[in-house]
């Protein structure tokens, strides 16, 4: 029966011409990332004429899971400098991986905030321009508002997802990367915290999320961004939070908001009217005094960390960091903010043309056992479907984050199987869906059919 | 050809109709299995195992979450032997590994190209635009339905199919929108094409005996070939 599911000459025919990732590339022991779903390589192509590297992500577990899938369609649609960009895919058949070829981007700011802090622990100064951090949060509002106008929010903004390149090519150029919770906004099928119950990572997840918004917006990447640029100007993780239990798949979480509330002081009703409306307002009057952070404001914290709250570097970030989703600033406005127009402008290469003071990747040994069983327990299993009281469970293993400041793990889930809800009626534009696809996207062996394709489709 | 088309593409439908599916990702499946086969030729991958595994894979990037395999396999089982049986005398012969293989090969196909963009979304901000006509609304959703059955969505763009769609229904509701249809920014020739494109289809419906004839018509369709025996 099998035998006629496909045509024998089409089955050779795809088979011989299909690439296998490791005809074209070495990369065995080059290891340089374990992340929640998928192993991270740099990789050489074999052809000694490219002499540059490249990114080789193998999607953990077998086959297309739903973020992969997610990954894949967005990045095969985006194209902006400033966001990681997907070079080609490969499936190998044999063992049912997808790998995903990228550029290769020497540095992040995970590691970068690292070395930092690790330079100010021993009291030895970091040699930067002094546009730096102005010049990457330039470039993260960018590729952001890229995004955001071509309605697609990143959800997971952490410094671990945000990457710089290194010597060449690109010199010193931001790169979002890591897609796989992205999503498309423009047609939600369901309201999307029903998707993925725990996304962002806790330190920069906004307010509204904690307090169980059921719908991710462009305000919430705002917020991560917002603290982004509060660590970079620190070396410290604004919102910095234990959490060794979350046990729950309640979004809320009592800890994290307390950090929130202790840097932030505890929202006014007249600074956030529509709290009352947040689904977890009951609980936090049950759980909070107002009278516990009277002394705290953004403005004490940040001069504790020797930011002036005169400076225009504060008070752009003060409207990044808005208690109230409505009134933060979008990435469009915040491009616009006087900020970037003192002097020292942002630059294209962050570092301006000065040697690069951070080590570059260093290759992963495969010793971290407990950290690779860790990610065999937390990788969903790709092609199951995940029952929904199952769910509970799976979000008690996101909890055992590291207090290190690890890129923190966490489950990324196939969601739940939907039922058929209501049409949304938040229509768009339609300007801005023809605006989608202005610009061909790049990407290896474009058949002409493809290219024809890529005009009609939109 | 068309006929054929229509055939396979209401497995499609009713597929998805059983799954419990958003018309959307129906919607993006069909593009799919479309666009497989603009490229390659009905013989190459059976069209019975192509249409669930493009079910499969929208469903998952229209991020209504992985439809069950079993689910899946016992849905094709149930609804080709109670809607389709006129057509296919056989069990459905596919498991879920011919899914998830085939799923690559579809992939491969589609050189990745995932997200479709559906006329569902312009279709309700022009209703909206118009003023909110449930009526008009309805029809016209239902029309945009019929037109995945035509090729329209792999000629023209979506916001153009909405609008096509919904000057159909104002034709047939006998309502005069003539004059917001003249403020619309739009190559009416176009639009008019895709009017006939649809219309076509449904005087198409009117003379088909769909049960009777597609027996004859898929017996005259291009089988895949086995591999050879050793
Ligand atoms: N293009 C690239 N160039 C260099 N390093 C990369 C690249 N892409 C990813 N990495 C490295 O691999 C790590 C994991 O990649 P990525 O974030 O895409 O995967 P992930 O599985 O989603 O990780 P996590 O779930 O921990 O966020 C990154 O934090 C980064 O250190
Ligand atoms: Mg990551």
């Amino acid at each position: 029966m099998s035998s006629l599911m496909m045509d024998y000459e089409f089955k050779m025919k795809t088979q011989t011409e299909r690439v296998k990732v490791e005809d074209l590339f070495d990369y065995e022991g080059c290891k340089i990332g374990r992340g929640t779903y998928g192993h991270v390589y740099k990789g050489r192509p074999k052809d000694g004429s490219d002499t540059r590297d490249y990114a080789l992500k193998q999607i953990e577990g077998t086959g297309l899971s739903m973020s992969a899938c997610r990954e894949i369609a967005l990045l095969r649609e985006l194209k902006h400098p400033n966001v990681i960009n997907l070079i080609r895919v490969f499936l190998s058949h044999n063992d049912r991986k997808v790998w995903l070829l990228f550029d290769f981007a020497e540095h992040d700011l995970w590691h970068i905030i690292k070395f930092h802090r690790a330079a100010k622990a021993n009291k030895k100064p970091v040699m930067v321009p002094k546009g730096m951090v102005k010049s990457l949060l330039y470039q993260i509002l960018d590729g952001i508002h890229y995004l955001h106008s071509n309605w697609v929010l990143h959800r997971d903004l952490k410094p671990a997802n945000i990457l710089v390149m290194g010597e060449r090519p690109e010199r010193g150029r931001v790169k979002i990367a890591d897609m796989g919770f992205a999503r498309l906004f423009n047609a939600p099928l369901k309201p999307l915290a029903d998707l993925d119950p725990v996304v962002v990572t806790f330190w920069y997840r906004a307010p509204e999320l904690l307090l169980g918004a059921r719908h991710y917006t462009k305000a919430i990447d705002i917020w991560a961004i917002g603290c982004i640029f509060a660590e970079l100007l620190t070396s410290e993780p604004i919102f910095h939070c234990r959490q060794e239990d979350i046990k729950t798949s309640n979004p809320y979480h009592h800890d994290q908001l307390d950090r929130i509330f202790n840097v932030m002081g505890f929202p006014h009703e007249k600074d956030w009217e529509d709290i009352k409306k947040m689904p977890e307002h009951p609980t936090l009057l049950k759980d909070f005094k107002k009278s516990n952070y009277v002394n705290c404001s953004l403005v004490r914290y940040m001069d504790r960390h020797k930011i002036k709250p005169d400076s225009k570097a504060f008070h752009l970030l003060q409207k990044l960091l808005l208690m109230d989703p409505n009134k933060r600033i979008t990435s469009e406005q915040a491009m616009q903010d006087p900020y970037f127009q003192e002097d020292p402008l942002p630059t294209q290469d962050v570092f301006a043309g000065c040697p690069i003071p951070y080590p570059k990747r260093e290759f992963l040994t495969d010793d971290d056992q407990e950290e690779k069983s860790d990610n065999k327990r937390q990788n969903q299993q790709q092609q199951q479907p995940q029952p929904q009281q199952q769910q509970g469970q799976q979000q008690q293993q996101q909890g055992n984050q590291q207090d290190n400041h690890n890129p923190a793990k966490r489950v990324r889930m196939s969601g739940p199987q939907g039922h058929p809800g209501q049409v949304n009626q938040q229509a768009i534009p339609i300007s801005q869906q023809q605006d989608f696809h202005q610009q061909p996207i790049m990407y290896n062996n474009g058949s002409q059919q493809q290219q024809q394709n890529f005009q009609q489709r939109f | 050809m068309l006929h054929i088309n229509c055939g396979r593409l209401k497995v499609i439908q009713t597929l998805g109709e059983h799954l419990k599916l958003r018309q959307q990702v129906i919607a993006t499946a069909t593009v799919y299995f479309k666009r497989f086969y603009a490229r390659n030729s009905l013989k190459c991958i059976d069209p019975l195992l192509l249409a669930p595994t493009c079910i499969f894979l929208a469903s998952k990037v229209e991020e209504f979450g992985v439809i069950s395999n079993s689910r899946l396999i016992t849905t094709c089982q149930t609804v080709i032997k109670n809607k389709f049986s006129y057509a296919y005398t056989q069990e459905f012969p596919y498991r879920t590994n011919h899914i998830l293989e085939c799923e690559f090969y579809l992939l491969e196909n589609l050189d990745c190209c995932l997200i479709v963009y559906q006329p569902y979304r312009p279709l309700l901000q022009l209703v909206q635009d118009i003023g909110h006509e449930e009526q008009l609304l309805t029809l016209a959703w239902r029309i945009v339905n019929d037109s995945l059955r035509t090729d329209v969505s792999l000629l023209y763009p979506p916001y153009q199919i909405a609008i096509g769609c919904l000057q159909i229904a104002c034709v047939i509701l006998q309502k005069d929108h003539k004059a917001w249809f003249a403020e619309l920014n739009v190559d009416i020739e176009k639009i008019q094409e895709i009017a006939r494109y649809i219309i076509n289809l449904f005087e198409l419906w009117k003379t088909y005996d769909e049960k009777k004839e597609i027996q004859g018509l898929l017996s005259k369709m291009p089988k895949p070939k086995p591999a050879p025996q050793r």
